[in-house]
């Protein structure tokens, strides 16, 4: 019997993969600029189910930090495109 | 057992995402490729149960790699092979 966390992760790793699929073929620099964005946040959420899953309470800070530092990237990434850099 | 289907598209990922950090010309999108990378090393490294690794894997690949790439290709050039 398989456990239902253990589904919805798979269900957000294959999604992670269609986004990727995105970074792949863009073709434009917003493009991908957008999936990477889409896989930070589709990460952050299956970290935080991987925490449940496999039981540990302190997984869930490294999710925290996660989602501090992938805004800094997207973050650089928009100012250079953007000119202000 | 049932964890080897995650290593499997995780791993597929990182392989596909190295692969692509080499094809691009463009080295803006380099740089996003290199960051997918990143991330998918760092996910790889919490299924493993090392969740301090992957917080300094996150710290490193997401914030600093990234702004001091952003940084570098400003004060270079963009496209590969044009020359300074």
């Amino acid at each position: 019997m398989i456990d239902i966390f253990y589904a919805a992760i798979l269900a957000m790793l294959l999604l992670i993969l269609v986004a990727g699929i995105r970074l792949a073929i863009g073709p434009t620099i917003p493009d991908r600029v957008v999936a990477l964005d889409t896989i930070n946040t589709l990460m952050v959420g299956s970290m935080i189910l991987l925490a449940v899953y496999l039981g540990q309470t302190i997984f869930v800070d490294v999710a925290i930090v996660y989602a501090l530092l992938s805004f800094l990237g997207t973050l650089a990434i928009s100012k250079y495109i953007g000119g202000e850099l | 057992m049932i964890e080897m289907i995650l290593h499997l598209i995780i791993l597929s990922g990182i392989i596909i995402s190295a692969g692509l950090v080499f094809a691009f010309r463009d080295l803006l999108s380099a740089a996003i490729a290199f960051a997918i990378f990143s991330f998918l090393l760092a996910i790889e490294f919490y299924i493993l149960q090392a969740p301090d690794v992957a917080l300094a894997e996150a710290a490193i690949g997401a914030g600093l790699t990234t702004a001091a790439f952003m940084i570098a290709i400003r004060g270079t050039v963009r496209r590969e092979g044009d020359g300074i």
